[in-house]
């Protein structure tokens, strides 16, 4: 096995004495055992939230669209704002398990399950929007090719928002299928280990798995091509939800970096909400053994990294706009920062670019609180990136006498507030109904990547004394280990 | 008679297994199965099993996906109904691809997955058949077929020798079916 | 591995040397040839063309050690000698490009648009032309005029002799931190160099699509694309990712670098298949929202290329780029195999010639001047082989290992 990994790479699994049945207790702990408060607290919260949702979107559908603070002008606001919003969430979870495969990022395969379980709910939210606004939500078969009674007046398929239906609804399966073909061996292990009724409603949800030669073997084959072909899928979908503006003529929408711009938002705002999850769920369950602090400071990267990637994007339209000579591509820009929304604006760029560029520090990077902050922050910003891009194009497009604003109403915010209780409800019931963190895929790094093999190794003095330093300075971020036992190694 | 039907070697230890299989190998002895609750590599090549095929039946699916969204879209668009939207082309090309990409992955990672599940024998329902209950938790379990490997005490010391922390000899072959 | 000789060097001589000065003679031949047959400005656009292809070939070089460093990678340890060797080609690249871009600039010849003569530079006449920003001249082109604060010549100058530097400081610093390695030891010159990687990766980032816009972008200065910097980037990419495959197979194929594994080429090979398509996915997207869009300024760079002397060279462009990588490279065997690899590998590079040629031509000879034939093909061979020259060379100047870096053990025992 991989026991050529180098000293200097930091351990992805802490503590002593962990065996492989140790990982599938500590992980399994929240799955066969009753909830905590904290739990308790967190389901009415959002669960409350979620009557909210339910609420507003049945007076949406009650009374319509009308309902909402959309008018003349600003014909498309929250609602697809909130679409995007989610969707763009919704692409960091098939991004880890998928993109950081290909790339072997080890790391991935203690956030990777929790991040999928987000995605399918965050997709799910996405969609909500969409059969929300359309107002009628049994309309929502006209965007299905089906016959019907105009003699087969099909679909238009040069409708980016026909792509949309075919790409969110091809990913959010292929994601589940992703997901669920991942859980089986750990919903085995949980079979295995409960009695009764669990024991009989697990064992159905395992569709059987075993465990033998073959089933792994094509396991992983099925994991690696899944993996293959959900990479440019991911890419698709949100290259496809920014073509629903960049097809159009409106200054601020059409422009051909979108589809990379947004997706590398898309992965900025889903690294950022996984941060979030990942930080709280953490710290309840008590999972510092296995989501260290090299995965919060990994994490922390990336999305330093794809915040940087949006604001070259920002500052490439800006230059565009200058350079296109075009009046009207030059106000939408000038427009975001001295027109009437000149806030938004400054929320999208400060929190997106500005308050991002703070994890440069390994300071900030490493400071729980402060990841967890400025994850929330990059979830607001990319909020205000949406607005910005869609009501703030809008508002003031090329006829001066329609200029407008947009005001929401309370159901507006009902639906979006709602929509994030719809989200954390259904997260949290996953978290006590399916493990959080793919037990299998953890316990494959034990023998080469954990805190007690590389101490092993240590102490053995089998490696190079500049190494050994420069991995223990490592550890010293690592709220999991303790310090001590390396002072006299 | 001896009513063993299934020796299990049950090791703790991954790499402690593979010496398992080696030494069953050099003695001769043909390996039922092998169950770990985790992939093994490099497993494979060691009990003789072939590739999977299952990025080919992968492949196929993705282009029978891509002809069937070509198809439904050239027939719809173009040859059934075209309609003239702001004098554009019937047939545009470009606007079919995001489309035909999709069904591309949508057809191939299903038929892959169903293709894995139908030959794995994986559905909803199916009854487990596992041979010892902790292999799915931190036990890397060796499956030795008693009927037709007949050395018993051979095939122990073997497992032993290897670092196998339990030996069974079971009656039955799955214990799942309680 | 127990017996990888750690100090082995490539040894410059032979064949390798007496090939590469031949083509880079035959590289002389064709400027010479295109310039006595009176097409001046097809061989500037063709200069231009393999010049900038040849910087952006070693800025890659530069770009594939930084992020090897900045991800902790462990595979690439081992090749990692040949990124460095091109990231050392560098400045002689903005030597050369930058010579080109002065010589192309500031020389004149008289042409006849529209029945009116102009005397314009040889490259980036659009926007480089005497008068073009002077109101009441009868060059004056409004839509120039605003951008002129940008698009000067000694603004555009400054910023490619910058740029240019820069990539240049940070390439020969992290070819210098590697090469003390080799001789002390330790983690100092690993940490440096990841630091450095960093800052690069911002300067980078920051600054390449802006060297796009300048070097390509601007040959047709009214059309716009906010992708175009991208594009480029993922074309340089690319086609840096097969230069270092070919180089590396070419390499093992005459007993150097055995250590080199299936594992390794599988690996390239990876990246060669996935970033192929991720050009044509930057490619077509550009395409699309244009095409769908169908907005004057920016359908006219399409309308260009769709002329039917471009149309087939067009569609060639995506069967080089995307057909053959995807398909060829789609199974594991095929990655694994040097041979298919090696082909492919030369395919994708001859393919993002014609990418470029594609991005050059249309906007300086236009339809009218275009062609194939001694001029593209000997000063492509010539820029082959000064690249080929001046990389092995800087490749024979250190041995082919790294030896002292942390990662190397992890790259030795490569396997997938």
């Amino acid at each position: 096995m991989s026991s050529h990994e180098s000293i200097i790479r930091e351990p992805l699994i802490t503590g002593d004495n962990i065996t492989y049945a140790k990982i599938t207790d500590d992980i399994l702990v929240p799955v066969e055992n009753m909830p905590n408060k904290a739990w308790w607290i967190g389901f009415t919260v959002a669960s409350a939230g979620a009557m909210l949702w339910l609420y507003a979107v049945s007076y949406t559908f009650w009374y319509g669209i009308g309902s909402w603070g959309l008018n003349k002008t600003v014909g498309w606001a929250w609602d697809i704002t909130g679409f995007v919003w989610w969707v763009g969430i919704g692409h960091a979870g098939t991004l880890i398990s998928a993109v950081l495969l290909l790339f072997r990022q080890n790391w991935r395969n203690s956030i990777n399950r929790s991040a999928e379980a987000m995605t399918i709910f965050a997709v799910i939210c996405a969609a909500t929007y969409v059969v929300s606004h359309m107002g009628r939500p049994w309309m929502a078969l006209y965007t299905l090719p089906l016959p019907n009674q105009y003699g087969s007046l099909w679909v238009n398929f040069n409708s980016p928002l026909i792509w949309d239906v075919f790409a969110i609804s091809t990913y959010f399966s292929v994601s589940l299928v992703f997901w669920y073909t991942g859980l089986l061996p750990d919903i085995a292990t949980i079979r295995d280990r409960a009695t009764g009724l669990r024991r009989k409603i697990y064992s159905v949800l395992s569709f059987g798995w075993n465990g033998s030669v073959k089933t792994w073997q094509r396991f992983e084959a099925v994991s690696l091509v899944l993996a293959g072909v959900a990479t440019p899928l991911v890419l698709s979908v949100h290259t496809i939800v920014s073509m629903d503006f960049a097809t159009s003529l409106e200054p601020g929408w059409h422009t051909t970096i979108f589809p990379p711009y947004f997706v590398a938002g898309a992965i900025f705002s889903g690294f950022a909400m996984v941060q979030t999850l990942m930080l709280v769920t953490r710290k309840v369950l008590g999972f510092e053994n296995y989501i260290t602090m090299f995965h919060i400071e990994s994490m922390n990267k990336i999305i330093l990294l794809t915040g940087s990637i949006v604001g070259v994007a920002y500052l490439t339209e800006f230059f565009i706009a200058y350079y296109s000579g075009g009046e009207y591509e030059q106000y939408t820009f000038l427009n975001r920062f001295i027109g009437p929304y000149w806030w938004a604006g400054c929320m999208m760029y400060g929190c997106n670019v500005l308050m991002t560029q703070l994890m440069w520090f390994k300071s900030v990077r490493t400071n729980i609180a402060l990841s967890w902050g400025l994850s929330i922050i990059v979830n607001i910003g990319m909020w205000f990136e949406r607005f910005v891009i869609i009501v703030v194009s809008l508002h003031r497009d090329f006829l001066p006498s329609s200029w407008a604003m947009f005001y929401p109403t309370w159901v507006d915010v009902s639906v979006f507030i709602g929509s994030i209780g719809v989200f954390f409800t259904l997260f949290l019931l996953f978290l006590r109904v399916l493990p959080a963190v793919a037990m299998a895929e953890v316990k494959l790094l034990l023998k080469s990547s954990s805190e007690q093999e590389k101490k092993k190794l240590l102490e053995q003095g089998h490696v190079g004394k500049e190494q050994a330093e420069f991995y223990k300075e490592n550890l010293i971020k690592y709220d999991s280990v303790e310090q001590a036992e390396y002072s006299n190694i | 008679m001896d009513s063993t039907k299934y020796i299990l070697g049950i090791f703790d230890d991954p790499d402690e297994m593979m010496k398992g299989i080696d030494s069953l190998k050099e003695k001769g002895v043909s390996i039922y199965d092998v169950f770990t609750p985790m992939p093994i590599h490099g497993i494979e090549n060691k009990l003789g099993i072939k590739e999977s095929r299952l990025p080919i039946a992968a492949f196929i699916f993705g282009c029978i996906g891509l002809t069937a969204a070509f198809c439904m879209l050239y027939y719809m668009l173009v040859y059934d109904w075209p309609i003239n939207i702001g004098g554009k082309p019937h047939f545009t090309a470009p606007n079919f691809v995001p489309i035909c990409f999709e069904w591309t992955v949508l057809f191939s990672s299903f038929g892959m997955v169903f293709t894995y599940f139908y030959s794995n024998h994986l559905f909803p329902g199916r009854t487990p058949r596992v041979m010892d209950l902790r292999a799915t938790n931190d036990r890397f379990v060796i499956a030795v077929n008693a009927k037709t490997n007949t050395q018993h005490d051979q095939i122990d010391s073997c497992l032993k020798e290897a670092g196998a922390v339990e030996i069974k000899h079971n009656d039955r072959k799955y214990v799942s079916y309680e | 591995m127990k017996d990888l000789n750690y100090n082995q060097q490539f040894e410059f001589s032979g064949k390798a040397k007496t090939y590469s000065l031949i083509a880079i003679a035959i590289g002389f031949v064709a400027i010479a040839f295109g310039i006595l047959a009176g097409h001046t400005e097809r061989t500037f656009a063709n200069l231009l063309l393999m010049s900038y292809y040849f910087a952006s070939v070693c800025m890659q070089g530069i770009l594939f050690c930084a992020i090897q460093y900045v991800s902790q990678a462990g595979w690439s340890a081992s090749v990692i000698r040949i990124p460095q060797a091109y990231a050392k080609v560098l400045p002689y690249a903005a030597f050369v490009l930058i010579a080109v871009i002065t010589l192309g600039l500031l020389t004149n010849h008289t042409v006849v648009e529209e029945g009116k003569k102009i005397v314009e530079p040889y490259l980036y006449a659009h926007w480089a032309t005497k008068g073009i920003v002077v109101k009441g001249s009868e060059n004056y082109d409004a839509v120039i005029a605003a951008k002129s604060s940008y698009l000067n010549i000694p603004f555009f100058f400054a910023r490619l002799i910058i740029f240019l530097g820069l990539y240049s400081i940070f390439g020969a610093l992290l070819s210098r931190y590697s090469k003390n390695e080799d001789e002390v030891g330790g983690m100092a010159n690993y940490n440096k160099s990841f630091k450095i990687s960093a800052i690069f990766l911002v300067v980078f980032g920051f600054t390449t699509p802006l060297f796009a816009f300048d070097a390509i972008m601007s040959l047709e200065a009214h059309y716009y694309s906010t992708m175009f910097g991208w594009y480029n980037f993922a074309a340089m990419w690319v086609s840096g990712l097969a230069a270092l495959t070919l180089i590396t197979i070419i390499l093992r194929q005459n007993g150097y670098m055995t250590w080199i594994t299936d594992n390794h080429l599988h690996d390239l090979g990876k990246l060669v298949f996935a970033f192929s398509i991720f050009w044509t996915y930057v490619w077509f997207a550009q395409f699309l929202l244009t095409y769908y869009a169908n907005i004057p300024e920016e359908s006219v760079y399409f309308y260009k290329r769709w002329e039917p002397e471009f149309k087939p060279w067009f569609w060639l462009n995506i069967v080089l780029n995307f057909c053959a990588p995807v398909l060829l490279l789609m199974s594991r065997d095929a990655k694994r195999a040097a041979t298919v690899l090696k082909y492919v590998c030369i395919v994708v590079l001859c393919g993002h010639w014609l990418d470029y040629y594609l991005m050059v031509m249309p906007g300086t000879v236009g339809a009218a001047g275009r062609g194939f034939g001694i001029e593209e093909i000997g000063i492509a061979l010539g820029y082959v082989g000064l690249f080929t020259f001046l990389m092995l060379n800087a490749l024979s100047k250190t041995s082919l290992v790294p030896k002292n870096h942390p990662f190397l053990e992890e790259s030795l025992n490569h396997h997938i």
